[in-house]
């Protein structure tokens, strides 16, 4: 029984924690946060099912696909809803569209692939049982993402160039950096994240619309709690916030358990609204 | 170097920039001809570092500049330095989170591989006390440390003129003195420099020409040769116009 | 001087009666259209008719949360869900005693009230987007605990909506009911947006900082917001129920929530008629095509998105026709001095305000290093210094905004609480920003009269109903904002809309806004930033004048004419301490003076 909480609390952590990187990538380009992170998530998910199970293509073929949607998923979100309210003075439109369009590609898919969770297919051809691949693919999404990430900050100059833009966009504009190439790279990036996330997912949570709402929520918790585009912050607290959720599921059954998360996640963001790990922002006159 | 070009490097004429509503510069008229230094002198407030951000695409402007014989007319940030024209912003702003190495790397963001490689290792050579931390996280500079930075970021891509917004503010005498050895080499190479500054003395010692900015305009233009400037850049920035009585 | 106020108020007055009809006329047409819909609507239309009403009665209250005080709360269908269930079950009569259905309402109410403060109150806390994060789990909790306690709510079959009694229980009967509701709701939310707490919300939503200064404090506003749209929330959710007959848990989808906080803003933010229009648009613009039903929820985002980029003012803009006329243009800014005494009535006691050995660093770097400073009443002091002196952390450090860590500044004699910068206010400190901050989408005067809202007696529930004091503050705070404005040379610009406006127009307006408070002590950041040399001048006259009618004036600036000209007394900074001190004559041939200030 323990194992199963722990397999399952840790395989859906870490698809918490990529949503959380997610929003943290498209945070470190543009200081916004985009309602689009959960639904990246459920896109994986949906379109995995569609190309693999429904339309018959090879696993690698579907992935191949799914992650290219989610990099123009990404970079329509730049362009549609980042971009031209970031010019603007009113900071907090970008909530509004970035919204928007996350409800627009929500109810697109609530209206073409169906409202009813789908089944997504199985990705290798193992028995069931045991340390599952259902567990073990999240997991090894999530360790590849980090790997991935750390790589390309470390040793390419592009992955250099998200971080310069990160901490001073104004120093990297005035240094003559593609700032607005930039950007749009960090939203297909974040793209690919969210969409992989689902998709390594997608057995756990079924190809199922309604997942947005679910993984904009649980997605961003590991945001909040880890701070602000901090992504070993967001792996650390998606870990325990999968974890919890699943003891919690156990001991006192679902409905309680949303309410235990909520209740916790309420409480210590108000007893420190930047998060277990971030840093206070000072506010300026 | 004299140079016989019709049209001088820099030419900015009836030039006007703010920030939103606020209006800052008024038909501002400035020229820098390849291979001199100009000082840009003034009081706080009067609109020197906005002039910078306007000539480098950093700000919506309008009237005309033109550059290297092209108009800079709606160019972005990075197409302006890839024409030859660098601005080192003020403030010392390096990126903390990285190394000094890859700080300069990014300068040359644009440059083919080796080029960008064989660069960053020129102005090493330029600046020995950053050379010795190249690995370092440039957090880890010192404020005066992170301006030598700032400014060997802006010779990586060896400009045709260099703009520098206060490079000497918070250094001590000892490093300013440094970064105009350098601006005093820059300059017998023929890059041009156009150099803002509050130490007005070290700057006219430096400088071939100089303009003074007050209240948003010009109101002194001279070469520093002539006699008593000081008093008379002390008499632009406090005359009140007004006052008849 | 007398003559001078009696006409600002008469003035006023005819601004305000022909403002007044002009607003309300829409609203009539609304109210006949209404009144006289089962006329020419079928039955079928009477449903959404009604639908429309019920919905409106939350969004109303909705509105204030989100279109006023701008607070992102997505998850408001909760309030819906709560209200629904409450009244059902209390009318039922399974769990409970049976309740009479007005009586279960009026519970539901109150829940609702207490529940919507719950929801609400983290936004004091949170940024905007943690917020918005935080009702959408709320939404989606309520919902899943509805499903789940079947011993009281039904599970997932529901419970039975209630009925109300007659005249109320046929279709247009209820029609009607509900439509009375919503007609009051407008009414109130109204009331309270011309009233000072209207203005205040909007002041905290697009310009906090300037809100604290002027004495509002952000808990208190929204505390009675939360709880009034709460319980009107709950009350449509009871409405909505008896509409249903039938509740389940799957009515109470994130689809509504989206359609309440589309309809606003699709509407425009600090109107009524916008989302009263949008409330109706949205509710009716599936109904027109079959093939809408489905898309809805998709052609409310796309809605949204286009009103985001292409119009943010909402409907509300579209039809702001009233500043699509353009202005004058070579408009100057001549203000009336004279008119000073009667507007600022300071007491005549020579107080000061002084700081002793202030020292305040950011991390490492001493901003402030010791600072001696006193600002005598009746003066004109200036604080002048290059970049990086320490003039404006002065400034904020005197208004409360940033906390010294060592010395104190002290009110005639008494020393300021830190760090209680709505305080500062009521202290009668009044202060201008270096960027002038004002609410973009009001009007110049709406501007000003933010400025004097901690003058206003009438409670909040006074200004929902139009009760005697509020009516008595809106006339007693619209006479003193025209004064005001006159006085600093605006008053043609009062109805105009304050985004209109030139840089220098939007200066004098801050304080106009600031003279509001009648302040005892009036600083000034940097206000001839950006001014031309007439408007300078002008400003110098001013402040000299305000100075001459009692108040302690501090400038911090750059600009050597102003300060020169107009102070009495200058004190220059360098690097956090004080250079020099003394009258202009001997600051202008300090040499070291000199010297900081040209960087030589």
């Amino acid at each position: 029984m323990v194992e199963s909480i722990v397999s399952t609390g840790v395989a859906i952590g870490c698809i918490y924690a990529l949503i959380g990187i997610t929003y943290n990538v498209m945070f470190s380009a543009s200081r916004v946060f985009s309602f689009t992170a959960g639904t990246l998530g459920m896109l994986g998910g949906v379109l995995g099912s569609l190309f693999i199970a429904q339309m018959g293509m090879p696993v690698a073929v579907g992935l191949l696909l799914v992650l290219t949607a989610g990099a123009v998923f990404g970079i329509i979100t730049e362009i549609v809803a980042v971009r031209p309210v970031l010019k603007s003075l009113d900071q907090h439109l970008y909530v509004l569209s970035t919204l928007a369009l996350a409800l627009l590609f929500q109810q697109f898919t609530a209206i073409e692939w169906g409202t009813e969770a789908r089944p997504f297919p199985r990705l290798f051809e193992i028995a069931r049982g045991g340390f599952d691949q259902q567990f073990w693919l999240p997991m090894l999404a999530c360790v590849a993402v980090i790997i991935g990430l750390e790589l390309l900050y470390r040793f390419s100059l592009v992955g250099r160039a998200f971080l310069a833009i990160s901490e001073d966009n104004y120093a990297a504009r005035a240094l003559g950096l593609p700032e607005r190439s930039l950007r749009m790279a960090s939203f297909a990036l974040a793209g690919v994240i969210g969409t992989l996330a689902g998709f390594a997912g997608g057995e756990m949570l079924l190809a199922f619309f309604g997942n947005a709402p679910i993984l904009t929520f649980y997605g961003f918790v590991p945001v909040a709690l880890g701070g602000m585009g901090n992504n070993r912050g967001a792996v650390v607290a998606g870990l325990l916030l999968g974890l919890f959720q699943q003891a919690a599921n156990f001991l006192v059954g679902g409905i309680f358990a949303s309410v235990a998360v909520f209740t916790v996640f309420i409480i210590v963001l108000l007893v420190r609204p930047e998060g277990l790990a971030g840093a206070a922002l000072q506010r300026r006159v | 170097m004299p140079t016989l070009a019709a049209e001088p490097l820099l030419q900015a004429s009836s030039l006007s920039a703010g920030y939103g509503k606020i209006r800052v510069l008024r038909d501002i008229d400035l020229t820098v001809a390849a291979g001199e230094i100009v000082a840009l002198l003034g009081p706080n407030g009067a609109g020197k570092t906005t002039l910078l951000r306007a000539v480098s695409g950093l700000l919506p402007w309008s009237g005309n500049v033109r550059f290297a014989g092209r108009g800079l007319a709606g160019a972005s940030p990075r197409n302006i330095v890839k024409a030859g024209l660098a601005h080192v912003i003020e403030g010392h702003r390096v990126f903390t989170h990285l190394a000094v190495l890859d700080n300069l790397l990014l300068a040359g963001y644009d440059l083919p591989r080796g080029e960008r490689a064989a660069r960053v290792e020129e102005v090493l050579v330029l600046f020995p006390e950053i050379a010795a931390k190249r690995h370092e996280r440039a957090a880890s500079l010192s404020g005066g440390q992170q301006q030598i930075l700032a400014v060997a970021q802006g010779l990586v891509r060896r400009p045709r003129l260099l703009m520098l917004d206060e490079p000497s503010a918070g250094l001590s005498p000892v490093l300013v003195d440094r970064i105009l050895v350098v601006v005093r080499r820059l300059h017998e190479g023929g890059t041009a420099v156009l150099l803002v500054e509050q130490l007005i003395e070290k700057a006219l010692a430096l400088a071939n020409r100089v303009y003074a900015l007050a209240r948003g305009s010009i109101v002194l233009e001279a070469n520093t040769e002539e006699a008593d400037l000081p008093q008379r850049l002390e008499h632009a920035y406090l005359a009140t116009p007004r006052h008849t009585s | 001087m007398e003559a001078a106020t009696k006409l600002h108020q008469s003035r006023a007055t005819v601004l305000g009666f022909t403002s007044t009809f002009g607003t309300a006329l829409p609203f009539l047409v609304l109210l006949l259209v209404g009144i006289g819909f089962p006329l020419f609507g079928g039955g079928y239309w009477g449903v959404i008719a009604t639908r429309a009403c019920v919905y409106w009665v939350l969004v109303s209250g909705l509105n204030l949360v989100v279109g006023f005080a701008g607070q992102i709360a997505i998850g408001w269908v909760a309030l819906l869900t709560l209200g629904a269930y409450t009244t059902s079950v209390l009318a039922a009569g399974n769990v409970t005693p049976e309740f009479p259905p007005y009586l279960a309402l009026a519970i539901a109410a109150v829940v609702g009230a207490v529940f919507g403060l719950i929801i609400g109150l983290p936004a004091l806390r949170l940024r905007t987007f943690y917020f918005a994060i935080t009702t959408l789990g709320f939404a989606t909790i309520v919902t899943q605990v509805a499903l789940a306690w079947q011993s009281v709510t039904g599970g997932g079959v529901g419970v039975p909506g209630p009925i109300f009694p007659e005249p109320f229980s046929s279709q247009w009967g209820f029609y009607y009911f509900c439509f009375g509701l919503a007609a009051i709701c407008t009414w109130m939310t109204a009331n309270l947006a011309a009233s000072r707490f209207g203005r205040a919300l909007t002041a905290i939503r697009d310009t906090e900082v300037a809100a604290e200064a002027s004495g509002i404090s952000k808990p208190a506003l929204l505390i009675p917001v939360f709880l009034f749209s709460g319980a009107v929330a709950a009350v449509s959710g009871g409405l909505f129920a008896s509409l249903q007959s039938y509740i389940t848990p799957d009515a109470f989808t994130l689809d509504l929530s989206v359609l309440f906080f589309i309809a606003i803003l699709i509407g425009g933010r600090g109107s009524i008629l916008g989302p009263v229009l949008g409330t109706i648009l949205l509710t009716v613009l599936p109904e027109l095509a079959a093939p809408l039903v489905a898309w809805s929820t998709f052609l409310y985002a796309a809605l949204l998105l286009v009103i985001v980029l292409a119009i943010p003012g909402g409907i509300a803009e579209l039809l702001d026709f009233k500043n699509r006329r353009p202005l004058a243009s070579g408009r100057a800014i001549i203000p009336r001095p004279d008119l000073l005494n009667s507007l600022l009535e300071v007491s005549r006691d020579p107080g000061a305000l002084t700081l002793e050995q202030v020292a305040l660093s950011f991390g490492g770097v001493k901003a402030i290093d010791g600072l001696d400073l006193e600002i005598r009443a009746g003066q004109v002091h200036g604080l002048i210094g290059p970049n990086g002196s320490g003039k404006t952390t002065t400034l904020n450090v005197i208004s409360g905004y940033y906390v010294q860590e060592r010395g104190t500044v002290r009110l005639n004699g008494a020393a300021l609480p830190i760090l209680a910068r709505h305080r500062r206010a009521h202290m009668r400190i009044a202060r201008t920003f270096q960027t002038p901050r004002i609410v973009s989408s009001a009007s110049v005067i709406e501007n000003v009269m933010i400025g004097g809202t901690i003058d206003g007696e009438g409670t909040f529930v006074e200004s929902l109903l139009a009760l005697p004091r509020y009516r008595r503050d809106e006339a007693m705070l619209r006479a003193t904002a025209m004064l005001a404005l006159t006085a600093v040379g605006l008053e043609r610009l009062a109805p105009v809309r304050a985004d209109r406006l030139q840089h220098s127009e939007l200066r004098f307006t801050e304080i106009a806004r600031a003279l509001m408070l009648r302040p005892a002590f009036l600083l000034l950041d940097e206000p001839a930033a950006g001014l031309s040399a007439e408007e300078i001048e002008r400003l110098g006259a001013l402040l000299v004048a305000i100075a001459r009618a009692g108040t302690g004036v501090l400038v911090v600036e750059h600009h050597p004419d102003l300060i020169f000209d107009i102070c009495h007394h200058v004190t220059v900074l360098n690097l956090g301490r004080m250079l020099a001190a003394g009258s202009p004559a001997e600051i202008r041939s300090h040499r070291e003076v000199v010297n900081a200030y040209l960087g030589g």
